[in-house]
């Protein structure tokens, strides 16, 4: 069952069309909500009329701040909610929702968006994450424009780069990016009884009720969250989106109620993948090992919080890459804007620190005349290697495997690589860690485990299943542990009147997190019914036998699972087993950033080919070759899945995407790869078994993204000569880059082949 | 101004009351009540409200529901109409080409267009075929592979 290649659960239904997500849930009768949004920001709201508006034929209520009951502040981290659901009287940036009305159509909730007054005085803002951390600027909050900073001080960093014979110094700079699942964010929420469900798309169900019952003034039990079937995520799906208006109306009006973003507004109303800007300096020996790394991370949040706070640390924590580097200095903060807020997206920073870690090394190498991938080889982490938070990695370290097996590609692909006068070609590396779950702070998960009457084995999880496969992985698990078949298990899965809280569907974290907590509660139950078992035959716990078919006792007795449980029942006894999983980990010294943020990390590293056209710019990656140290694969076929999925994503990272509110708001403008602009894939999965996690497993839904817009920025720069230092590297940029380059000596050379 | 739209919805004959200018993707989601028709981008971008209009693919969101008068439509309900699953999607649940699954339905629909004309298309073909149908979980590595296993076991037309 580990290892193997189950069909997703789901997917009959999805062949089918059977499937209803949360844009799905609608019913004839509901009203339809809509948000009036504001498009000027900075800005103060001068006049909000909207009686004539709430008059029209066909509109029930239009609802503004002041019908919020409870706290009008929303935010996944608890020190720093600051989001309003419906203006406050500010606008920090545009888009934001100022008024909801609810409409018995969505025509006459049209025509009441058009009918409300809003008069907006604009005011000054900052748009420059820079200049936001200035003195005497416009303050997009009270407490200041610095959301959040972070240092990791290991040695000295200064000292080091000073003795050292090769020092690179390099700004990196990246755009926000959106994550496009192809659903948008939608859902329904009714009223009974003074209680209020919600059903939606969503990454993570209990945070939604927590924040849903502190804007409603409601004690928790009152909200029931429960996940649609959700059409991807990518991080998009974490902060509330339409939950909150969802829950509001239906408080008020005590009806039943739907919502959909439109495209447009699901570009403009979640969070984005925040820009940061990066200056990187790195020394290296004469031998080609470093000696230290020095740098300045500056993240634009935008206008609100969302996830910057952990974007900043764990940017902060992963500035060096999966290298060795005895003295580190790092400072990450992170600024407010009046820009588009940003919010987790794939990576958290990760895949913006590795675009920059990894043009270090390939700049390195230059300097030095060593190989690229020998360099890496060289300096990466192994098993008893100290991380730049100080943190001993004692086994499942398996980024020199992924190096190695992309070795022999990397060597077949190389005589291939020939540029011609319109098509510069070359090959690039990208490598990457990866700590799995929440950084330095407790992040547990939860899950219950008993069997039906009819010896079906039932999993309770509020592991929210995004598309990434959760449901099939811990299934799997369960399956594994009693040793029945797939088909004989039944999830249910993120409701928060059922199951219990897992965390969020982010940070890579449900198969490890989540599938430890699975495996507990499976030998919570297997204590359980072996108990049972015990006290009939009365024998000790360890003299029974756990078969598939059920428990076998020290004298030849046997009894099926399901007559023990029904026994059990009989007697009073709950016959189910309850698991809980919270990695260990050390909270981050605040002043040096040092600690054991991970109990667990994943490896990868990619190989990309990759075509310059010098007439149009555009950037071609014809062939990605990805391995990925995840611990144990539970299931293969998924984990290749999400290789294939993060790869593309990462060439859209690299090479296209950039989300300019106003301007790139829809699939037209904003450009996210077809299938025509898809590499061939070749995923490569490593196993180094990490003893910590279920069966050995890790995770990969994060890393298989973020080696790949390094690799591919890097094949771009040897293609062309000059190293990329800005993603994405759009058909503008690559003519001026090459521009700039005609009449001058490339700065990397571009050894036979490379 | 509502009118009467009589059309072959998967093979059978629907009338429907609707303006001539409201989408065949509204059409089919709010007054028939057929969720497996999708919205992804209102615009014609992404592919997902795939549906076959005389056997070819079509985005329903920019197509006027006037349009389909007297003419067949086909969802992901009209490949499989005795619960068999026809051989794309067949493929598609083989080959691991579904993720989050909310592209599918629109996917299968496409593929299926494509390989109407072309029953033994080559990677490029498909490529070209599927390029206006987005896909954010898979990296279409899985949906490729689908639809070539697929168009090994379509049966044999006359």
């Amino acid at each position: 069952m580990i290892g193997t290649n189950p069909i997703k659960i789901g997917a009959r239904e999805r062949v089918l069309g059977l499937t209803r997500f949360g844009v799905d849930q609608g019913r004839p009768g509901d009203l339809y909500l809509l948000l009036l949004r504001a498009f000027t920001a900075p800005a103060r709201i001068k006049r909000l009329e909207s009686d004539a508006a709430g008059r029209l034929p066909g509109v029930v209520r239009i609802f503004t701040a002041a019908d919020i009951p409870g706290i009008n502040r929303i935010g996944i981290i608890p020190s720093t909610k600051d989001q309003p659901v419906l203006s406050d009287g500010l606008i920090r940036c545009r888009g934001e929702a100022v008024a909801l009305v609810a409409a018995e159509t969505q025509e006459a909730g049209m025509q009441a968006l058009g009918a409300i007054e809003l008069e907006l005085e604009p005011l000054a803002g900052v748009f420059d994450p820079k200049r936001a951390l200035e003195p005497d600027v416009p303050l997009v909050h009270e407490k200041g424009n610095l959301l959040f900073r972070q240092r990791v001080i290991r040695g000295h960093a200064d000292e080091a780069l000073a003795r050292s014979p090769y020092r690179l110094r390099t700004v990196y700079s990246t755009a926000p990016v959106e994550h496009g699942p192809l659903e948008v964010e939608g859902g329904r929420a009714d009223w009974e009884d003074g209680r209020i469900s919600v059903t939606a798309c969503t990454q993570n169900p209990h945070y939604d009720q927590s924040d849903l019952a502190r804007l409603l003034g409601l004690p928790p039990e009152l909200i029931r969250v429960r996940q649609s079937e959700t059409g991807g995520g990518f991080g998009k799906k974490l902060d509330l989106s339409v939950q909150s208006y969802l829950a509001l109306a239906a408080f008020h009006l005590k009806r039943p109620v739907r919502m959909v973003y439109s495209r447009e507004e699901s570009f403009l109303g979640t969070g984005k993948r925040h820009a940061l800007l990066i200056d990187y300096e790195s020394g290296m020996d004469a031998q080609g090992k470093l000696t230290a790394v020095k740098v300045d991370i500056l993240g634009d949040s935008g206008a609100y919080a969302s996830y910057g706070f952990a974007v900043c640390m764990r940017a902060a924590v992963h500035a060096t890459g999966p290298y060795e580097v005895p003295h580190v200095l790092v400072d990450s903060r992170m600024a407010y804007t009046n820009n588009a807020w940003a919010g987790a997206m794939r990576g958290f920073g990760v895949p913006q620190m590795a675009f920059a870690h990894e043009g270090q090394m390939d700049g390195l190498a230059d300097l030095i005349g060593l190989d690229p991938l020998e360099l890496r080889l060289g300096n990466c982490l192994r098993n008893g290697s100290t991380t730049a938070t100080g943190q001993i990695l004692k086994d499942s370290v398996g980024i020199g495997d992924c190096l190695r097996r992309l070795g022999k590609i990397y060597r077949a692909w190389q005589p291939r690589v020939r540029s011609d006068e319109r098509f510069r070609r070359g090959l690039g590396i990208g490598a990457m860690y990866y700590g799995i779950g929440n950084t330095g702070v407790s992040n547990p998960s939860s899950a219950q485990m008993e069997f039906s009457a009819s010896g079906e084995l039932i999993v309770y999880t509020g592991a929210a299943e995004i598309g990434q496969g959760s449901d099939t992985v811990l299934a799997q698990m369960a399956a594994h542990y009693f040793g029945m078949p797939l088909e004989q298990v039944r999830l249910v899965r993120g409701d928060t009147k059922r199951t219990t809280s897992a965390g969020a569907s982010s940070a890579s974290r449900q198969t490890y997190i989540s599938g430890n907590a699975v495996l507990d509660a499976a030998r919570d139950l297997e204590r359980i019914l072996k108990e049972g078992a015990a006290a009939m035959w009365e024998c000790r716990l360890d003299e029974i036998e756990y078969k598939s078919t059920g428990m076998e006792g020290p004298r030849g007795e046997s009894i099926p699972v399901t007559e023990i449980v029904a026994r059990l029942a009989r007697q009073g006894r709950e016959v189910k087993g309850n698991g809980r999983f919270d990695p260990p980990v050390t909270v981050l010294d605040h002043q040096t950033g040092q600690g054991a943020p991970y109990a667990s990390y994943a490896f990868a590293a990619q190989l990309a080919s990759v075509e310059v056209d010098t007439v149009s710019g555009l950037v071609r990656v014809p062939r990605v070759a990805a391995a990925h140290d995840v611990g144990r694969a539970i299931n293969r076929r998924a984990v290749r899945g999400q290789i294939a999925g993060g790869v593309v994503m990462g060439v859209g990272f690299a090479t296209m995407e950039e989300f300019i509110p106003g301007k790139t708001d829809n699939f037209r403008e904003y450009h996210m790869p077809t299938m025509a602009d898809a590499p061939r894939i070749t995923p490569l999965i490593i196993e180094s078994h990490d003893p910590s996690g279920p069966y050995g497993a890790k995770g990969v839904g994060e890393p298989s993204l973020i080696p790949t817009a390094p690799a591919v920025a890097n094949a771009a720069s040897r293609a062309l000569g000059v190293r990329m230092t800005h993603l994405p590297m759009s058909l503008e940029r690559v003519m001026e880059t090459l521009s700039q380059t005609r009449n001058s000596k490339p700065e990397i050379r571009n050894k036979s082949g490379f | 101004m509502a009118e009467t739209i009589d059309f072959f919805l998967n093979g059978e004959l629907v009338s429907v009351q609707c303006p001539e200018n409201e989408t065949l993707l509204y059409l089919l989601r709010e007054r028939v009540g057929l969720r497996s028709v999708k919205e992804g981008c209102g615009v014609g971008e992404c592919g997902a409200c795939t549906v076959l209009l005389e056997g070819r693919a079509v985005n329903a969101c920019l197509l006027a529901a006037g349009k389909v008068r007297g003419r067949r439509v086909t969802t992901i309900e009209g490949l499989s109409p005795k619960g068999r699953l026809h051989p794309l999607q067949e493929g598609f649940l083989l080959m691991g080409a579904v993720q989050c699954g909310f592209c599918t339905p629109g996917l299968i629909l496409a593929a299926h267009s494509l390989l109407e004309e072309n029953p033994h298309p080559s990677r490029e073909a498909i490529v070209q075929g599927l390029a206006g149908n987005l896909c954010r979980c898979t990296g279409y590595h899985d949906i490729i592979r689908a639809v070539k296993w697929a168009a090994k076991r379509m049966p044999e037309r006359e």
